[in-house]
């Protein structure tokens, strides 16, 4: 009897804990998923996009919108070259990240400072498929006909302090990101949506050079 | 009475250095109205800054969004480019300062009571006219209203008629020098610089944006 109720009370607890996301259902196998994805990222060495980022401060009901360029080269290097209404680039590549804001140039390495090589680890992850197999992360996956949705719920202390959980929409015909939904504790949201995609383009190695 | 006499030139010198560090004490009192600076308060009630801190060395830049709210309270989040919000303030209404969140890396007493009143200055709040007085010095006129701990400065032309800069002293000297560039009644400035003696390199710089509705 007493195993019986502690079953079902975990099967409650496990079933309330996953969230809920309107228009998906959780998969109870995500195993063919974790397959075909890593089939499909295996593939893709490169991706070339545009993309459109919408920061909602939820206390403040205010919107900040930014659009951009992205570009990803397997397996740890990215650009994001941020265009309206601000000028400002990012570069990952390797353990080092470089910024240059105007004429302000900026460079980090993130062996050097732990969150800087999380949060650098979350977006390669997201972009180059290997999400999945990030030990900061509990991963959960849902679907509905045209999207994969991989929730990503913090598990290590110091990114539990900054993100409640962290969502890529994957997209069911090419198995890439379409976006990457990051939600702070305090219920802002962050969404980047990557548009007018192009799989194993041709980037000059100047893309990602730091200087 | 060797001793003596070096603690002697040793208060003497104290005492120099002491009165030669007052920036203020040479400057006359006069008579001045604490209401005719409140032309210059700079319109906040919607804005979004593009923002870049440097401090000893570091480089931080982002998104400063100042908002009105309904409730009378002022609001200020900065938030990185890629949209993680470093800090969240509120300043309600007449007095006080509530932050609403705060990355760990950023929370210190120190670094938030600075901000805090790097922005007080900015909002043109804590100003009491009983405790109002005015200074002058080089044809300016330093509106003086003092603070918890120190003053705040509105420096304007001798006919008050211009807003020069802003200053966070303490009892002596200037810790901190602001400067506001453009915006007018109900318009939010364009730029605003802000620059500390006290911290090796720390100035922050605000320029005005208009961010592009989403799609």
């Amino acid at each position: 009897m007493f195993k019986s109720i502690s079953l079902v009370s975990f099967l409650f607890c496990f079933l309330f804990s996953v969230a809920q996301y309107q228009g998906y259902t959780l998969l109870n196998h995500p195993e063919t998923f974790k397959k075909s994805f890593t089939q499909a990222t295996a593939t893709t060495e490169s991706i070339k996009s545009d993309f459109k980022q919408e920061k909602s401060l939820s206390m403040l009901s205010e919107n900040i919108n930014s659009t951009g360029k992205f570009w990803y080269r397997k397996n740890d290097k990215i650009r994001m070259e941020y265009i309206q209404p601000y000028s400002y680039i990012m570069i990952l590549n390797g353990g080092k990240i470089f910024t240059k804001e105007g004429q302000k140039e900026n460079k980090i390495s993130a062996n050097s400072n732990k969150v800087f090589q999380q949060v650098n680890r979350i977006l390669i992850d997201c972009v180059g498929g290997s999400m999945l197999d990030n030990p900061d992360f509990q991963s959960h996956i849902f679907e509905n006909s045209g999207t994969y949705l991989v929730e990503l719920i913090p598990i290590a202390k110091n990114l539990k302090e900054l993100y409640k959980n962290i969502n890529i929409l994957i997209d069911k015909k090419d198995y890439t990101a379409t976006a990457i939904e990051m939600f702070e504790l305090s219920g802002d949201k962050t969404i980047i949506r990557f548009q007018n995609k192009v799989l194993n383009a041709q980037i000059k190695d100047s893309v990602f050079n730091i200087p | 009475m060797r001793k003596s006499k070096i603690r002697f030139l040793i208060f003497l010198d104290l005492v120099c250095t002491i009165l030669s560090c007052n920036q203020y004490r040479h400057m006359q009192r006069i008579s001045s109205n604490a209401s005719c600076i409140q032309k210059f308060k700079p319109d906040f009630s919607h804005v979004v800054y593009r923002t870049s801190v440097d401090v000893i060395g570091k480089h931080i830049s982002g998104i400063l969004v100042v908002k009105h709210m309904s409730d009378s309270s002022t609001r200020m989040v900065f938030t990185n480019e890629m949209g993680f919000s470093y800090f969240d303030f509120g300043f309600p209404p007449d007095s006080g300062f509530k932050v609403y969140q705060i990355v760990p890396q950023m929370n210190k007493e120190g670094l938030i009571r600075t901000l805090r009143k790097d922005f007080e200055l900015l909002l043109f709040r804590n100003m009491e006219n009983s405790k109002y007085y005015a200074l002058t010095d080089s044809g300016l006129i330093y509106h003086a209203f003092p603070q918890a701990e120190g003053v705040n400065y509105y420096i304007t032309g001798s006919n008050c008629l211009q807003l020069v800069k802003m200053q966070r002293a303490s009892t002596k000297k200037p810790v901190m020098e602001a400067f506001i560039y453009g915006g007018s009644p109900g318009i939010a400035p364009d730029s605003i610089s802000m620059r500390h003696f006290n911290i090796s390199h720390f100035s922050i710089t605000l320029k005005q944006i208009t961010t592009p509705a989403a799609q």
